[in-house]
């Protein structure tokens, strides 16, 4: 589970995140939209303690981020825009070291069996990590989650530069996690996907969030209407 | 955590080819350096025993000489040269005060440069102006050439910076920082465990490519075993200091083209600045006198002590009544004139001497007092006395034959005025030198570079903590 509570950014005199306030309960897949600069990704980093948050709080499974930086950890995943991974090792190895360091032991065939169930193909399990494609990483990085037996998923722009066919991959790996109770956190700027796998959406501007809606009660057109009224964006009428 | 870093970190080693390129260049380092020390010492060996054996021919000839004189035989050879007479041993057949090396000699040439490793004093030589070669820069003048101890001081610094600058900068540039901080773990001491591994398979190839080299090379590593572990224990000490000063660059200064400035700052602080600084303040505060001057002031006294020899055989004879009333001849010759002569200009010249002397060994000292600062000048100067060619040991050599002389000198003193000739009876009272080598302290430089080391560290991870480091993480 995943809670914020008037979680604010300062630097200097810009604001970053405006009194953030969210709750995501397990099961449960909250996409993030907006322009650059929104505050998705600052949001992100807060949760991940990589910055200090200028007030409010923000916790992972009822623990504070801040208080308990290192045991918040070991309950999430994230996977970044552009997931970097050894590109001297394997997968295998690389799941191996990244499940290992956050206190998993595993035997190198269920290690082959979170890769099979991440969708990576067999023949490149024991392939190095620097031939790989995004999606590729992507199925990895899943694979750590399906690994440490994540609670909490934090996402940050997951499919950007991703071809449809392996967007939609990683849409279907994501309603995979959902099923086994995870929370997760998307921050994205693809409406289609979003409107795809969330079970609620969210649109940020200026740090602030602007609209929230159940994503099964709104349609893809009347988001991406309400997205760009958000936004004030004019449709572009040709 | 540590059970795989340390899997992990070995096949990264591996596969990025660090470890082999590594063993590569510590095999040619240690082998081009052990060769070349060990040349050395075999040079030096090598002319100790010409020395020796040089003394050995002419000790046989002096016998025969002696032999045939005694038998009333004619010679044919100069008459003041003619060891009946013992101002012609003291001066024509000197004994051979050699400093041999010690076993370790070819871990640093040290001094051995500088200095000479054997004397042959005579009787009437001036223990001032002895061929010693002047000391009046030790810190400019620890620093010799392409040994062990240079690849060790000056290399092997530099193979750690390149080894260990860019541990945590790395994985941030190739975006690998932000999931492993995404992880249960503390990124200090992530970083701490993976310099330790780095420290600890350095320290396994530097000790395996040590051993192998002077296998190679012939040394006895086993006979040698104690004096072997002390110069292991000493390089790990000095390689701990370096690879703590890495583990405090990776965590404060940032990017791995920072690090590596830092790193080499520090490198050119801690090898080249402070041991200058060291020196300059040491030529500042006790600045050395003129030995020029010193030997002028040798020359004039000498001068006048010449002028007016009778008076002080007069007055030397006056202090030495045993030999006034041995002689009953009551001859006289230049020796006798002056060896008593000699005398005085010891006593005379003793301040001017001792002035000098005193000045270096203030400058020594203030070294001595403020080398801890530089762990580089520490290590040099440790492994200087393990190979036995520091500046004290040759300080204690020339004590040494000093005393000798002055010892060969006054052998001659009763046979001189008590005009009493030397015959092949007396060749085997002539004095011997017999070097004492100066004890050396393993603890000298080992535990010293732990302590500054762990101090060093344990400040390091108590600012980490306290300062709540988020590595610049959102910023790649």
């Amino acid at each position: 589970m995943i809670t914020t509570n008037n979680l604010t950014k300062m630097y200097g005199d810009f604001t970053a995140l405006n009194n953030f306030t969210l709750t995501i309960g397990q099961g449960a897949i909250y996409c993030l939209l907006g322009a650059n600069g929104a505050g998705k990704t600052t949001t992100i980093n807060l949760l991940l303690n990589f910055i200090s948050p200028t007030s409010g709080t923000a916790s992972i499974n009822g623990l504070d981020v801040v208080k308990n930086p290192i045991k918040t950890k070991a309950f999430l995943t994230y996977i970044p825009e552009n997931l970097m991974l050894y590109s001297s090792l394997t997968a295998v190895e690389n799941l191996d070291y990244f499940s290992g360091i956050a206190g998993k032991k595993l035997t190198v065939s269920s290690l082959k069996g979170f890769l099979e169930e991440a969708g990576l193909q067999t023949d490149a399990f024991d392939k190095r990590i620097g031939a790989f494609s995004k999606g590729m990483r992507q199925k990895v990085g899943i694979a750590i989650a399906l690994a440490k037996d994540t609670k909490v998923l934090l996402l940050d722009e997951p499919t950007s530069g991703l071809d449809p066919k392996a967007s939609n991959e990683f849409g279907l790996l994501l309603q995979k996690l959902k099923e086994k109770g995870v929370a997760t956190l998307m921050a994205t700027h693809d409406l289609f996907r979003a409107k795809e796998v969330a079970t609620h959406i969210g649109i940020m501007k200026d740090g602030t969030l602007r609209q929230q809606f159940v994503a099964n009660d709104i349609s893809l057109s009347k988001l991406e209407k309400e997205y760009l009224n958000t936004m004030d964006y004019k449709e572009l009428v040709l | 955590m540590f059970s795989y870093n340390f899997k992990y970190e070995l096949k990264l080693l591996f596969r990025s080819r660090w470890i082999q390129l590594l063993s590569l260049i510590l095999l040619l380092l240690f082998g081009f350096s052990t060769f070349n020390g060990k040349q050395k010492v075999e040079k030096r060996k090598s002319v100790i025993a010409m020395a020796h054996d040089e003394v050995r021919e002419n000790d046989t000839k002096m016998l025969k000489l002696l032999d045939s004189l005694q038998r009333g035989m004619e010679v044919s050879a100069s008459p003041w040269t003619l060891p009946t007479r013992p101002m012609a041993v003291g001066n024509y057949y000197p004994r051979v005060a050699a400093m041999e090396p010690q076993p370790m000699a070819f871990v640093s040439t040290g001094q051995a440069d500088l200095f000479t490793h054997f004397v042959k004093p005579t009787a009437t030589a001036n223990d001032f102006a002895m061929n010693f070669t002047e000391m009046t820069s030790p810190v400019q003048l620890l620093f010799g050439s392409f040994d062990l101890a240079f690849v060790i001081v000056y290399l092997l610094p530099l193979l750690i910076i390149a080894f260990s600058y860019n541990v945590l900068s790395a994985e941030k540039e190739s975006g690998t920082l932000r999931l492993l901080a995404a992880q249960p773990i503390s990124i200090p001491n992530w970083v701490l465990q993976k310099l330790g591994l780095r420290f600890f398979w350095m320290a396994v190839l530097v000790i395996v490519a040590l051993t192998i080299v002077l296998l190679i090379m012939g040394i006895d590593i086993l006979a040698e075993g104690k004096l072997y572990l002390v110069l292991l224990a000493m390089v790990l000490g000095y390689m701990l200091f370096w690879f703590v000063l890495a583990f405090l660059v990776n965590l404060w200064i940032g990017s791995s083209a920072k690090n590596a400035v830092a790193m080499l700052g520090l490198w050119v602080l801690f090898v080249l600045m402070v041991p200058s600084v060291l020196n300059q303040l040491g030529n500042t505060i006790y600045p050395m006198p003129s030995r020029t001057l010193m030997i002028n002031e040798m020359r004039e006294l000498k001068a006048e002590v010449t002028k007016k020899q009778d008076e002080i055989l007069d007055n030397y004879l006056r202090d030495h009544p045993e030999y006034a009333i041995n002689d009953t001849t009551q001859k006289r010759s230049f020796w006798h004139r002056y060896m008593a002569s000699q005398h005085l200009i010891k006593r005379e010249l003793e301040p001017v001497v001792n002035t000098y002397e005193e000045q270096l060994k203030k400058q020594q000292r203030l070294v001595g007092r403020l080398k801890w600062v530089s762990p580089a000048l520490t290590m040099q100067e440790s492994l200087n006395k393990l190979a036995g060619t520091s500046t004290s040991d040759y300080e204690s050599f020339r004590a040494q034959v000093v005393t000798f002389a002055e010892t060969w000198r006054e052998h001659f003193m009763p046979f001189l005025y008590n005009n009493q000739e030397f015959s092949s009876q007396d060749y085997s009272n002539l004095p011997k030198f017999q070097l004492t080598q100066q004890s050396f302290s393993p603890a000298v430089a080992f535990w010293p570079l732990l302590l500054i080391s762990l101090g060093l560290l344990s400040l390091g991870l108590l600012l980490s903590k306290k300062g709540h480091q988020k590595f610049n993480l959102i910023s790649s």
